[in-house]
């Protein structure tokens, strides 16, 4: 990722003509070649973008980034007040904690009815991290749940962790596991299965009872 | 390994086998990439994500046996950007080198022992007609799910029915049916869930072909089209019980020809904006769309239509709506209401092979 911030003009050629006058942006080049002009406001949307594959050449003060569509972005750099690089490494993907944090609390408050468990404690601490829910099973087994929105073979490693810690604890053990995920992938559910690990599929709208203006077949 | 071919060969294979490759990697970085084999004349290539694996055969002109994985995306890009004409791959070492005329690129590839070993197809060989098939597909497909987090609607379901195959999917909004008569896949009792993202794959790859062989696992599902093969693991779970969900009569029905209903929905529907629902008001003087959304405007448009039934009121989204109308064949339809709450029928006036059953809005 390299980032410049630099008092710039830029010039959009392509489906329609757009020019941005001199200011201060600041100007990203992403690994895949992707352009954007932002100006120093706004959450997300840039003021002006080149999505990849680009090619991009630097030239005394202009950039020039051209696409195979044939649109043009000409950057003229008046002066570039800091011009970095880093490399960000592979990305794990969006985890919209929003999302997995409230399912994680319904789960928490309907324990015995949608997972048939009862819950000894929300966040269970260990050394390695918190345990989503911790709960006893009708036979008095223990159990620890992992929540997640969409359940992979991430998930179901990051379970075993927790089971391979927790069984040390001799007032504990045995301890077995629960995937409880709104999806879980077929191969993690193969792999949850290989190690013993349950896992359930739940409806984030039926657990929040959400009302929809929606009418729907079932 | 090496060979050379066409370009348009090259790209083909690429596009096709690249349909299948995991946009990320995920935990395996190894599926970002297309595995290529060569063995005397012909190439093979393959991408899967695990849920989806689609493979191709190409004829090249081969000068060395031997196996790579090219980096997906990169190596589409390289060969698409080709001019027409002869092009060779090489690899050499961890590198794969493109050339055709006189430009050359070298490609770092990955580790090719890391793909997945893939397992030959499992099944008995049925084969059918391409375009009945992919007639059924374009209109069942549209209506199941995209939201992965209810999986067993994101599947078409396969089922026999009376002696042929019906294909069932629906995304608890609506509910699209549709008979293959004669078609003969799958034993009594039989049924299987198979991906929709799977079958919209199949779907562009039916396009221009004349049979297409099924062959069904206990676990996957594998479609031949003359040198492509795609295999899509089945989705494991019930399918909800949708044969209740369809009255055996209605009170109402609305007679209205197919091709002015979708240009009118069509025009009234640019003024349902926000999630705003087109109304369809039914009297004996015909059929009226309307579409009102606050601050922006409204639209109406009389039809002439044939109505029999009490005077009703009912609101669709605009977009179902039309995805039913418009894979309904025929020059006439049928539109079958209970009341304004209670799921409607399309149907064509001129078959009754194919069904799409659509909920109101509440309004």
């Amino acid at each position: 990722m390299r980032l410049v911030i630099a008092h710039c003009s830029v010039q959009y050629t392509g489906r329609l003509s757009a020019q941005l006058p001199p200011a201060t942006r600041l100007v990203m080049v992403k690994a895949d070649g992707c352009v954007a002009v932002h100006a120093d406001g706004g959450a997300y949307k840039p003021l002006n973008w080149m999505n990849a594959p680009n090619r991009l050449v630097e030239a005394d003060g202009v950039w020039i980034v051209t696409n195979p569509k044939g649109e043009i972005l000409t950057i003229t750099m008046e002066e570039v007040i800091s011009d970095t690089a880093w490399e960000m490494g592979p990305d794990p993907g969006l985890q919209k904690d929003g999302v997995e944090a409230h399912l994680q609390a319904l789960l928490a408050a309907h324990c015995d009815q949608h997972l048939g468990l009862r819950l000894v404690r929300r966040e269970y601490p260990t050394d390695i991290g918190p345990v989503d829910l911790l709960c006893k099973g009708p036979d008095g087994v223990t159990i620890a749940v992992e929540v997640k929105r969409r359940g992979d073979i991430d998930g179901v490693e990051q379970l075993g962790r927790y089971l391979e810690f927790l069984n040390r604890d001799p007032l504990l053990r045995p301890v077995r596991g629960m995937l409880v995920a709104q999806s879980v992938r077929p191969q993690a559910r193969v792999l949850a299965t290989d190690r013993g690990i349950r896992w359930i599929e739940v409806d984030y709208d039926l657990l929040r009872g959400a009302e929809s203006r929606d009418l729907r077949l079932f | 390994m090496k060979f050379r071919c066409e370009r348009d060969v090259l790209v083909d294979a690429l596009g096709a086998a690249g349909r299948a490759v995991a946009n990320r990697g995920g935990s395996l970085p190894v599926l970002s990439g297309v595995r290529l084999e060569v063995a005397g004349d012909t190439l093979s290539l393959t991408g899967s994500d695990l849920d989806l694996t689609i493979g191709v055969e190409a004829t090249v002109a081969g000068d060395g046996d031997g196996v790579t994985v090219l980096p997906s995306r990169i190596a589409s890009d390289v060969a698409r950007s080709l001019d027409a004409g002869s092009v060779s791959v090489a690899t050499e070492g961890d590198e794969a080198h493109i050339s055709s005329g006189r430009f050359e690129s070298s490609i770092r590839v990955l580790p090719a022992d890391e793909f997945p070993r893939l397992g030959a197809p499992a099944g008995e060989a049925v084969t059918l007609a391409s375009g009945d098939f992919a007639a059924a597909l374009r209109q069942v497909v549209p209506a199941a799910s995209a939201d992965d987090a209810r999986p067993i609607l994101t599947g078409v379901l396969m089922t026999p029915e009376s002696g042929g195959l019906r294909l069932v999917a629906t995304d608890s909004y609506r509910l699209a049916v549709r008979d293959l008569p004669g078609t003969s896949v799958l034993r009594e009792g039989q049924s299987v869930l198979v991906p929709s993202r799977a079958l919209r794959e199949l779907e562009r790859l039916l396009a221009g072909a004349e049979e297409v062989t099924l062959r069904l696992g206990e676990r996957d599902a594998t479609f031949e089209i003359a040198s492509v093969r795609l295999t899509t693991r089945l989705i494991e779970g019930e399918f909800p019980n949708y044969r209740g969900l369809i009255p055996s009569s209605y009170p109402n029905r609305l007679t209205v020809g197919r091709e002015p209903l979708i240009d009118a929905v069509r025009r009234v529907k640019l003024m349902a904006r926000e999630a705003t629902p087109v109304r369809l008001s039914m009297n004996g003087d015909g059929l009226e769309l309307v579409a009102i959304t606050q601050d922006v405007g409204q639209a109406h448009e009389q039809l002439d239509a044939k109505y029999e039934g009490a005077e009703l009121t009912v609101a669709f989204n605009p977009e179902y709506l039309l995805d039913g109308i418009e894979v309904t064949p025929g020059d006439e339809i049928t539109l079958e209401t209970v009341d304004h709450q209670k799921p409607a029928v399309v149907r064509s006036v001129e078959g009754s092979e194919f069904l799409y059953l659509l909920m109101p809005v509440r309004v």
